[in-house]
C-alpha cells in the first residue's frame, strides 16, 4: 500500500504526532505488547478511522494519543505539546481544552438534562458558553426540542447526539470517537456519523474514530489498519466492501 | 455456599471492615459497660471481704431506706456496745466509726479530689483491724492521725507533717503518724482514709457516743450464725446484725444496685449505636444485593434455589456480625479503662484492679453483635430472592418489588404518629419497659406497613426537596455542587437510611441540649424569683450530696454584716404506702420564710411557722401524684427506721430543686430522721452593706473553721447549677458521639459503594477534563448534602421531641422552654464536618479511578 493522503507530508499540519509508540502490559512471561513501534501524524481539518480486529491495539492507540493511558516508550503531542512529559494535573487540563470524546456508551450524566450535559465540559472548566457557537450546535445535532430531558428520556440516537455537541462545544483541537456507532441502529447511526462528517467539512474540526464497522469507517477521509499492535494499512478511505475485504486481508 | 460466601467476604475486605466496624463500635461499648461494672463490683467485693476479715458477727445501721453518704445520726448507742458484751459467746465486741469526711493539707487544699470519697475513720481493736501500719503508728491521742498509703503518697504528707481532718466539728490540725496500708495491699477503692482514735473520731463527726458499727468476735465453739441470732435477740430492729460474710455480700450486693444504674446508663448509649449500626447493615446490604443482581441471577441459572439465596446472604450477615462482635468485644476489654477515666474527668473516682471477662460478657456482645447484623440484612436478603435468573443475561434488570399495600394508607401515617407521641410520653413518664416496649414493637410493624405503602405513592418527596435546599449551599460553587446535589438525590430511598443513621445521634443530642437548656433556664427563672437572700454556703465538694456542720449556721450568724441565716438540709422518708424514697427537706421556719418565696398552691407563710413537728408542706407534683389533701395524715419512715406521723399542711410549688416532695422543719429532722448536719446555709445581709463587704469575711471564717464549705452569691450558684448541668451534658455528649461516629461509617460505605456503581461516569467526567481535585470535591459535597440531610432531620425530630416530652409532661409546672440555639447551629456544622471527614477516603478512591474505565466496552 502506497503511503498517500493524510500523512502530513503535504501541506497539512499536525494535530496529534505520535512516533514510535510501544505499549506494553503486565511483566515477564505474561507480557503483551498492545503496540509496537508505532508512529502515526493526524493532520488538521481531517476524519481518520483507526479500524482492526480485537485486540490489535486500535483501542490503545487511540487511549494513549488521548492522555488517557500513557506508553512505555515513545512519543505523543497534541497541538504541540508533548504528553508523555505532562503530570496528572497538565493532563487533565489538556483534555478539557483541546480534546472532545464520543464514546460508544454515550456516557452521559443521568442526572443531568441534555444542555446541562451539552455545557458539561464548560463547566468543568469554569467557563463561560459561547452563545452563538451553542445554539448553532444544537439546531446542527437537531436536539432543540430535548434540551430539558434527561438522557433516561431519550433515544440512543439523540443521546449520542447531545455527546457529538457535548464533544464539539470545547472547540477542542481534535475529538476522539470510540466506536461511536456501537451502540446504535442504522439510522441513527447514520445520523451520528454523518454529524461527524459534517464536522470536519463545515468547521474543519479534526477527528479520529476507532471502530470495527466497515460502514463506519467509510465516512472517513483516511483508513488506517491495525493488527497485532502495529499499522498493517494507511491510505484513503474506501468504500464498505474494500473496507471489509481489507479487514479480512489482516484478520 | 459457605465457600463462596467467604471467598467473596475475603474479596471485599474494605467493605467488610467498615460494616463491621458499624456494629463493632456498639457492641464495644456494651462490652466495655460489662467489662466496667463487672471490674468495679470484684473490686469493691474484695474490699468487703478484706473489711470484715476477723468479724464474726457485725452491727450496723439498719437503713431500710438504703445507705445515705449525707450525714445521719447513728442509732448504735454506747448502752447497746455494753449489752453485745454481755451476750453469751461474745469473745470481744469494739464500736467503730467510719463515716465520711474532709481532709485538707495545711494550705486548705483537698487531698482527695473528684469525687473520690474520703472517710473519717477510728482505731479497733487489732482482729478486727483491717489497716496494717507501713510506716510509724496508730494514733494514740487527739492531735494524732494515721493516713491510708495512697493518699500520703499522692499529697506528698510524709510521717511528722500537718494535716487537717473536717467533719461536724469545726475543722482541726493533726499531726501524722502513721502510713497505713489497707487488706493484702489492694487499693481501698480510691478513697481516702483518715484514721484517728476513737473519741476524737465521734467528736469529729458529731457523733459522740455513738457508732456506725460494731464488730463482734466469738468465743471459740461459738458459731459466727449462732453468734448472731443470740445477739438479734438483745438489739432493736434500728440495728441490723449480720455474720462478717453475710455482710459482705451485703455490702456488694447493695454496691451492685448502685452501679446498676451505671450500667444501665452506659448501656443505653450501646444500644443507641447498635440502632444506628443496624441502619448502616441494612444499607449497605440492600446496596450489595443491587449491586450483585447479576450474580444472583447467574447462581439461578445455574440451578440455585431461591432458599440457597437468601442463606448465602444470610451467612453473609452471620459472618460480618461474627467479626463485629468480636472486634467489639475485644474492643470493649480495650475500652473499659477509657470509660473509667471518663468518669475520672468528670468527677466520680471508681476502684478497679484487673479487667474482669465474665463468661456473660462474651456471650451477651456476641449475641447481640451477630443477632443484630443477621435481623438487619434479613430484609435485602429476601430482596435478594427475588432476582430472576434472566438477571444473569441482561444488564439493569430491576429486581421485582412486592405489591404495596395500598389499604390504609391515610389511616396508617396517623397511628403511626399516634405511636411515635405514646411512645416518648411512655419514655418520658418512666412506665415499665414493657409498656414501652409494646409500644415500640407496634411501633415497628406500623412502620413497616408505611414503608411498603410508600411504593405507591410520590417517594421521599420530602428528602428530595430538603436535598435541593442543602444542595444551595454548595450549587454555587460549579458543577461539582451541582453534580453532588443531584447525585445525593439519585437514589433518595439510599440517601435518607444513610442520614437516618446520623439522625438518630443527632435527634438524641439536640433532645438533651434542648432538655437541659430549658432545666437551666427553668433554675435561673426559679432561683431569681425564689431566692432573696444574698449568700449560699454549701459544701464545696462536687459530691451533691455532702454536707456542712450544724454549728456552721451558729458561727455565719456571729459575721458582722449579716443580718439572717437559715440552715435547709436534704433527708429521705418512704410513706407506708410506698416502696420507694421520698426527698425531703427541712427548713427552719422563722428564718427560711425571709430568704425563701415560696410558691403557694395552697397555704401562706403563716403554713410554715405552723409545721411544728408534726407538719409538711408537699409539692405540687408529688401532691397530685399520690392524690394528697391539706390535712392528710401520713405515715413517714425515717432514716432512723421509726415511722413518724405527719400532716399535709400546705401544697407548693418549687422549680428551683430546692424544696422536696416533702418539706419538714429541721427540728423535726433533727428529732426524727437523725439529722446530723446541713446541706445548705442561706445568708441574708443587713440592709446598707455590699457583697465586697461581707462575703469575704464569711471566706475568711470558711477558711479557717469549715474549710470544706464556701459561700456563692445567687448568680454564682446559678453557675455552679449550670456547670452541673453542662457536665452532665458533655458526658452524654460524648458518650452520643460514638452513635455519630457509626454513623460515619454508614456514609463512608454507601459513597464508596455508590462510588463503585458510578465508576463509569466518572472515568468520563475525568476523560472530558474534570480534575481530581473536581472530582473529590464533588464526592465531599455530596457526602456533606447527605449529612446535613440526616442532621436537620435530627434537629428536627430532637427539638419537637423535647417539646412534646416538656408539655405533656411538665406543662404547669413552671418548665421554661428554652432553646440553645447556638448548640444547635453548631450540631449543624459537626453534621457537616462530619459529613467531610466521613467523604475523604471515598472521595480519594474516586479521584484514582482509573479514566480508562469510562472507556472500557461491556
Amino acid at each position: 500500500m502506497a503511503i498517500t493522503a493524510g500523512d502530513g507530508r503535504d501541506g497539512y499540519s499536525m494535530i496529534v504526532e505520535a512516533s514510535h509508540l510501544s505499549r506494553r502490559y503486565g511483566e515477564g512471561e505474561a507480557a503483551v505488547d498492545a503496540l509496537s513501534d508505532v508512529s502515526v501524524g493526524f493532520p488538521e481539518g481531517r476524519f481518520a478511522a483507526i479500524m482492526g480486529p480485537s485486540g490489535s491495539g486500535k483501542s490503545t492507540l487511540m487511549h494513549i494519543l488521548a492522555g488517557l493511558d500513557s506508553p512505555t516508550s515513545g512519543s505523543v503531542r497534541v497541538a504541540g505539546v508533548e504528553l508523555t512529559e505532562l503530570g496528572d494535573r497538565e493532563l487533565t487540563q489538556l483534555r478539557r481544552d483541546r480534546i472532545g470524546f464520543i464514546f460508544q456508551t454515550f456516557n452521559l450524566l443521568p442526572v443531568l438534562s441534555a444542555d446541562e450535559n451539552i455545557l458539561l465540559p464548560l463547566s468543568i472548566a469554569g467557563r463561560k458558553p459561547d452563545h452563538a457557537w451553542y445554539e448553532q450546535l444544537i439546531d446542527t445535532v437537531g436536539i432543540r426540542d430535548r434540551l430539558s430531558h434527561r438522557p433516561a428520556e431519550m433515544s440512543g440516537g439523540q443521546q449520542q447526539r447531545v455527546a457529538v455537541a457535548r464533544a464539539l462545544i470545547s472547540r477542542p483541537s481534535v475529538v476522539f470517537a470510540d466506536e461511536p456507532s456501537g451502540n446504535l441502529d442504522s439510522k441513527s447511526s447514520g445520523d451520528v456519523l454523518r454529524l461527524l462528517r459534517q464536522a470536519v467539512d463545515d468547521i474543519g474540526q479534526t477527528v479520529v474514530m476507532v471502530t470495527h464497522d466497515a460502514h463506519a469507517a467509510s465516512f472517513a477521509d483516511r483508513l488506517l489498519l491495525l493488527a497485532d499492535g502495529r499499522i498493517v494499512h494507511d491510505g484513503e478511505a474506501v468504500s464498505t466492501e474494500q473496507a471489509l475485504d481489507l479487514m479480512k486481508s489482516v484478520g | 455456599m459457605l465457600a463462596l460466601v467467604a471467598r467473596g467476604f475475603l474479596q471485599r475486605k474494605l467493605r467488610v471492615l467498615l460494616t463491621a466496624i458499624a456494629i463493632a463500635l456498639g457492641v464495644a461499648l456494651m462490652a466495655g459497660t460489662y467489662v466496667l461494672t463487672d471490674t468495679i463490683n470484684k473490686s469493691f467485693a474484695g474490699i468487703f471481704q478484706t473489711a470484715t476479715k476477723g468479724h464474726d458477727v457485725v452491727i450496723t445501721p439498719t437503713q431500710s431506706l438504703g445507705r445515705r453518704v449525707i450525714s445521719q445520726t447513728s442509732p448504735i448507742t454506747e448502752q447497746m456496745l455494753a449489752q453485745v458484751r454481755g451476750t453469751p459467746g461474745v469473745a470481744e465486741a469494739a464500736g467503730s466509726i467510719f463515716t465520711p469526711g474532709t481532709f485538707l493539707d495545711v494550705h486548705g487544699k483537698r487531698l482527695t479530689t473528684g469525687g473520690a470519697p474520703a472517710f473519717i475513720g477510728s482505731e479497733v481493736p487489732k482482729r478486727f483491724e483491717s489497716f496494717t501500719a507501713v510506716h510509724g503508728r496508730f494514733p494514740v491521742n487527739a492531735e494524732e492521725v494515721a493516713i491510708d498509703e495512697a493518699t500520703a503518697e499522692r499529697s506528698n504528707l510524709k510521717i511528722g507533717e500537718q494535716m487537717i481532718v473536717a467533719g461536724s466539728a469545726p475543722a482541726k490540725r493533726y499531726t501524722i503518724v502513721g502510713i497505713l496500708r489497707f487488706g493484702g495491699g489492694q487499693s481501698f477503692g480510691g478513697a481516702g482514709a483518715a484514721i484517728l482514735t476513737l473519741a476524737e473520731a465521734q467528736r469529729v463527726v458529731g457523733d459522740t457516743g455513738r457508732y456506725d458499727q460494731i464488730d463482734v468476735a466469738a468465743r471459740p465453739g461459738v458459731t459466727p450464725s449462732g453468734l448472731r441470732t443470740r445477739i438479734r435477740g438483745e438489739l432493736p430492729s434500728t440495728v441490723a446484725v449480720r455474720t462478717g460474710s453475710e455482710q459482705a455480700s451485703k455490702e456488694t450486693s447493695d454496691l451492685e444496685s448502685n452501679l446498676s444504674f451505671l450500667r444501665t446508663f452506659l448501656l443505653v448509649f450501646a444500644y443507641v449505636a447498635l440502632v444506628v449500626g443496624a441502619f448502616i447493615i441494612f444499607n449497605t446490604f440492600s446496596i450489595t444485593v443491587a449491586q450483585r443482581t447479576r450474580e444472583f441471577g447467574l447462581l439461578r441459572t445455574l440451578g440455585a434455589s431461591r432458599a440457597q439465596i437468601r442463606r448465602s446472604v444470610v451467612y453473609e450477615g452471620l459472618m460480618l456480625g461474627i467479626v463485629g462482635g468480636v472486634v467489639g468485644l475485644l474492643g470493649g476489654i480495650a475500652l473499659a479503662p477509657g470509660l473509667d477515666q471518663l468518669f475520672k474527668s468528670f468527677g466520680a473516682d471508681l476502684p478497679d484492679s484487673g479487667t474482669v471477662i465474665e463468661t456473660r460478657t462474651i456471650v451477651v456482645s456476641l449475641a447481640v453483635g451477630v443477632g443484630v447484623t443477621v435481623l438487619a440484612g434479613l430484609s435485602p436478603a429476601l430482596r435478594a430472592t427475588r432476582v430472576p435468573p434472566l438477571a444473569a443475561m441482561r444488564e439493569g434488570v430491576e429486581i421485582p418489588r412486592r405489591t404495596p399495600i395500598t389499604r390504609g394508607r391515610h389511616a396508617v401515617p396517623v397511628l403511626l404518629a399516634l405511636i411515635g407521641v405514646r411512645l416518648v410520653v411512655a419514655i418520658a413518664l418512666g412506665e415499665p419497659f414493657s409498656t414501652i416496649a409494646i409500644t415500640f414493637a407496634i411501633g415497628v410493624v406500623l412502620l413497616y406497613v408505611r414503608l411498603r405503602q410508600r411504593a405507591t405513592g410520590p417517594r421521599y418527596r420530602l428528602t428530595r426537596a430538603l436535598a435541593h435546599a442543602v444542595g444551595g449551599l454548595v450549587r454555587w460553587r460549579g458543577i461539582t455542587g451541582r453534580l453532588a446535589e443531584e447525585n445525593s438525590i439519585r437514589q433518595p430511598g439510599r440517601t435518607l437510611t444513610t442520614a437516618s443513621a446520623l439522625t438518630v445521634g443527632i435527634a438524641l443530642v439536640t433532645l438533651v441540649a434542648v432538655l437541659a437548656d430549658g432545666t437551666k433556664a427553668t433554675i435561673n427563672q426559679a432561683v431569681d424569683r425564689s431566692f432573696a437572700g444574698d449568700l449560699i454556703v454549701e459544701n464545696s465538694s462536687v459530691n451533691s450530696e455532702a454536707a456542712i456542720p450544724a454549728v456552721l449556721a451558729p458561727a455565719l450568724r456571729r459575721v458582722p454584716g449579716v443580718a439572717s441565716v437559715t440552715p435547709i438540709a436534704f433527708t429521705v422518708g418512704r410513706l407506708r404506702t410506698s416502696t420507694s424514697n421520698e426527698a425531703i427537706t427541712a427548713v427552719e421556719p422563722e428564718s427560711f420564710e425571709r430568704v425563701y418565696r415560696v410558691e403557694w398552691k395552697q397555704g401562706s407563710n403563716a403554713t410554715l411557722q405552723r409545721l411544728g413537728e408534726s407538719g409538711a408542706i408537699v409539692k405540687n407534683s408529688f401532691a397530685s401524684s399520690h392524690h394528697l389533701k391539706v390535712g392528710q395524715r401520713l405515715e413517714v419512715l425515717t432514716p432512723t427506721d421509726r415511722y413518724v406521723p405527719i400532716t399535709v399542711e400546705g401544697i407548693a410549688e418549687d422549680n428551683t430543686r430546692l424544696l422536696g416532695d416533702l418539706t419538714i422543719t429541721l427540728a423535726l429532722a433533727r428529732r426524727a430522721f437523725g439529722q446530723r448536719e446541713d446541706a445548705l446555709d442561706f445568708v441574708s445581709y443587713e440592709k446598707g452593706v455590699t457583697n465586697e463587704q461581707v462575703q469575704p469575711r464569711v471566706e475568711e471564717l470558711l477558711a479557717s473553721y469549715f474549710p470544706q464549705a464556701r459561700s456563692r452569691t445567687a448568680a454564682q450558684f446559678k453557675a455552679d447549677q449550670s456547670g452541673q448541668i453542662n457536665s452532665l451534658l458533655a458526658l452524654i455528649y460524648v458518650l452520643l458521639a460514638l452513635s455519630v461516629i457509626v454513623s460515619l461509617f454508614g456514609i463512608v460505605n454507601t459513597l464508596v459503594l455508590s462510588i463503585y456503581e458510578r465508576t463509569r461516569e466518572l472515568g468520563m467526567l475525568r476523560a472530558i477534563g474534570t480534575s481530581r481535585a473536581q472530582i473529590r470535591q464533588m464526592i465531599r459535597y455530596e457526602s456533606v448534602i447527605t449529612a446535613l440531610i440526616g442532621g436537620i432531620f435530627g434537629l428536627v425530630i430532637g427539638v419537637v421531641a423535647a417539646v412534646l416530652i416538656t408539655t405533656l409532661t411538665l406543662s404547669g409546672s413552671g418548665y421554661v422552654q428554652a432553646f440553645p440555639v447556638g448548640t444547635l447551629l453548631i450540631l449543624l456544622v459537626v453534621a457537616a464536618v462530619a459529613g467531610l471527614i466521613a467523604a475523604q477516603l471515598p472521595a480519594r478512591r474516586a479521584a484514582r479511578l482509573d479514566t480508562l474505565s469510562a472507556l472500557a466496552s461491556e
